[in-house]
């Protein structure tokens, strides 16, 4: 559905996107995750034909866009990070206006409104003013104004910024709708949970670049160089500690006040073995697990901690 | 027929509530003013009920209306378009308009549109008051009508310098300013400009300058259009000698600057027509929209594959100095 080859873009010297690349499946939601700065809004922007890119293409259902900005942006619907509404027209004539925008007959403008409405959870406020719309709703009333002529791809740039947490988990039923419903998505954000649970893929960028892409698991494959052991004991933790001190697979070993943490380098074999001697030596162990990775810890350490605080 | 959406929903914004009848009520009610006055102060109505047939007060009244009109025109235009493309910049609902199927032209259009159509409106409105000369005959229909052709062509090209200014600022005030000085500068400006010379040319010649020289440097000047329709009208008695206040304020030239009224006088000649001051007024609002229009049309359209040199260069020292995203 779309496809990303080689993109860069310059502002003089400054490259806001250097060499990406991504192809992202019919269907698929693929999370962009990057620092504040790394160049996911200017690609988003390059895709829904707002800016032209240095070098590279984008193509969108097999268009390119800028061969056909006009043929892609009728197949994509695009909702930016920061957005105005006409504060002075209500919910009804501002989704009425994009229907004009979008040429879409009058006769059909109602219905399209009303099922629009409905699936943003917004109809009991379509004769409400925008502008006295909470945030949340406007974000949602965004949502449907970029839905208004059916596009195949969606683009929404941080689409949960500066939400509270239940306009979050509607904003991610929404999106789970929506993906339901056969879209293809392609969303930002800087919260790595939000992203994991909703999307197919997810992909990280810094300095305008892809680190890193692929479904969560594959990322956490592909990142973990070392697994993190996490031993419990009933009592006795320094017998414990002074133990896994001598095995040479082990590094990285930290005791905190009921269980210790070591890095271990090698395989399932050699992992049974210190188990199995710990348990002979009469180390009363209650708990030996493998630490799940974390996809925080993998994007920190990816993105050279550049991650800002979410918002 | 599919009506530009811009135009709708603007219209719609604008003409909600109470805000436009109160202003056309009140704009009325001011020209209403104007002509009463007009009427009481030259006795045609009197405390004393004597009245009198005197025509020239009523072609007073009409020049006094026509002329505060061009100036409402030449004020407000500029206010209602400056901030049409950069408020949508300010508002951020820009980058949702061009990232729709929705034309950069239609958008530059439709502003425009909406923004002198309120003048335009307020215009319209005021045409029975003006027509209170018919009662004493002097002015034609045919006036009226040149007169409404003027304030069209003069709207429409104020319209679109204002939203090339918006378009080319990002802030407002900024565009507001540049138009209001671009104004001035055709309103007096050229004025100014063309006292300077026309001295100088009499010094050095010992005679005045003729009329196309006149017209060279005055006709982008919308009150050199409008002194000529005025001027022409009212079958060739020519602006009246007594004519006070407002009138002689914006319109200080002498009737010889217009070609007289003498049917000796030589126009410039195009296309086997006489060419006078105001169609080459009119002439040059139209074709100084045209590019106002192209070059806005440019400037907003996103992924330019136009672009200035100066403009490529600013952007690339932003990007160096705060990487955006």
């Amino acid at each position: 559905m779309l496809v990303i080859e080689n993109l860069v873009k310059r502002y003089g010297k400054f490259k806001a996107v250097d060499g990406l690349s991504l192809e992202i499946d019919k269907g698929h939601i693929y999370g962009f995750v990057g620092p504040n700065g790394a160049g996911k809004t200017t690609t988003m922007k390059i895709i829904a034909g707002l800016l032209k890119p240095t070098q590279g293409r984008v193509i969108v259902n097999g268009t390119d866009v800028s061969v056909d900005p006009r043929g892609v942006k009728r197949k994509i619907g695009y909702m930016p990070d920061f957005f105005g509404v006409y504060d002075d027209l209500k919910v009804t004539e501002y989704m009425n206006f994009y229907c004009g925008v979008y040429h879409i007959p009058r006769p059909e403008r109602r219905k399209i409104t009303g099922q629009l409405l409905d699936l943003v959870d917004l109809s009991v406020k379509k004769d409400a003013y925008v502008d006295s719309l909470s945030r949340g709703m406007k974000q949602r009333l965004c949502l449907a104004r970029s839905l208004i002529h059916n596009p195949e791809l969606l683009i929404l740039d941080e689409p949960a910024s500066g939400l509270d947490p239940r306009a979050r988990i509607e904003m991610k039923e929404i999106l789970k709708e929506l993906k339901g419903m056969g879209k293809t998505i392609l969303i930002s954000s800087h919260i790595l949970p939000e992203l994991a649970e909703v999307c197919s893929s997810i992909g990280i960028i810094e300095h305008g670049k892809m680190v890193v892409s692929g479904t969560v698991d594959e990322i956490l494959k592909k990142t973990a160089k070392k697994k993190t052991i996490r031993i419990r004991t009933l009592d006795n933790l320094e017998s414990a500690l002074k133990y896994i001190e001598e095995q040479p697979s082990m590094s990285g070993i930290s005791i905190n006040s009921d269980f210790i943490d070591a890095d271990f380098d090698g395989n399932s074999q050699i992992l049974s073995e210190i188990l199995k001697g710990m348990v002979m030596n009469g180390i009363p162990v209650t708990s030996f697990s493998e630490l799940e990775g974390s996809l925080e810890s993998v994007f920190m350490h990816l993105t050279e901690g550049g991650i800002q605080d979410a918002s | 027929m599919q009506v530009n959406p811009v135009i709708e929903k603007e219209l719609k914004i604008k003409m909600r509530g109470w805000k436009a009848p109160t202003l056309i009520t009140v704009y009325l009610g001011f020209l209403g003013l104007i002509v009463f006055l007009n009427f009481l102060g030259s006795k045609v109505i009197s405390p004393n009920n004597v009245t009198q047939f005197n025509p020239p007060i009523a072609l007073n009244s009409y020049y006094s209306l026509a002329t505060f009109q061009l100036l409402m025109l030449a004020f407000i235009t500029p206010a209602m378009t400056g901030g049409a493309i950069s408020g949508e910049r300010e508002r951020q609902t820009l980058d949702l308009l061009l990232c729709t199927n929705l034309s950069p032209f239609s958008v530059v259009i439709g502003k425009i549109f909406v923004s002198i159509a309120h003048v335009i409106l307020l215009i319209a409105a005021s045409l029975p008051i003006l027509g209170t000369v018919f009662l004493y005959g002097g002015i034609g229909i045919t006036d009226l009508l040149v007169l409404f052709a003027f304030y069209l062509a003069t709207a429409i090209m104020l319209g679109s310098m204002g939203i090339f200014y918006s378009s080319i600022f990002k802030r407002s005030s900024v565009s507001m300013i540049m138009s209001y000085i671009t104004v001035l500068f055709l309103l007096f400006g050229t004025i100014i400009i063309y006292g300077i010379w026309s001295s100088i040319f009499s010094n050095n010649t010992g005679i005045p300058p003729g009329i196309g020289h006149t017209m060279a440097f005055m006709f982008p000047n919308p009150i050199y259009g409008f002194g000529s329709i005025l001027y022409g009208s009212s079958y060739g008695a020519g602006i009246p000698g007594g004519l006070s206040g407002i009138i002689s304020t914006v319109i200080p030239m002498s009737g010889s600057v217009y070609g007289g009224n003498t049917p000796n006088t030589t126009f410039p000649m195009f296309l086997g027509i006489q060419f006078k001051p105001w169609m080459a007024n009119i002439t040059f609002d139209l074709i100084v929209s045209f590019l106002f229009i192209f070059v806005s049309t440019i400037r907003i359209q996103p992924a330019k594959r136009f672009r200035l040199r100066i403009r490529r260069k600013k952007s690339q020292l932003e990007a160096q100095i705060i990487p955006k995203n």
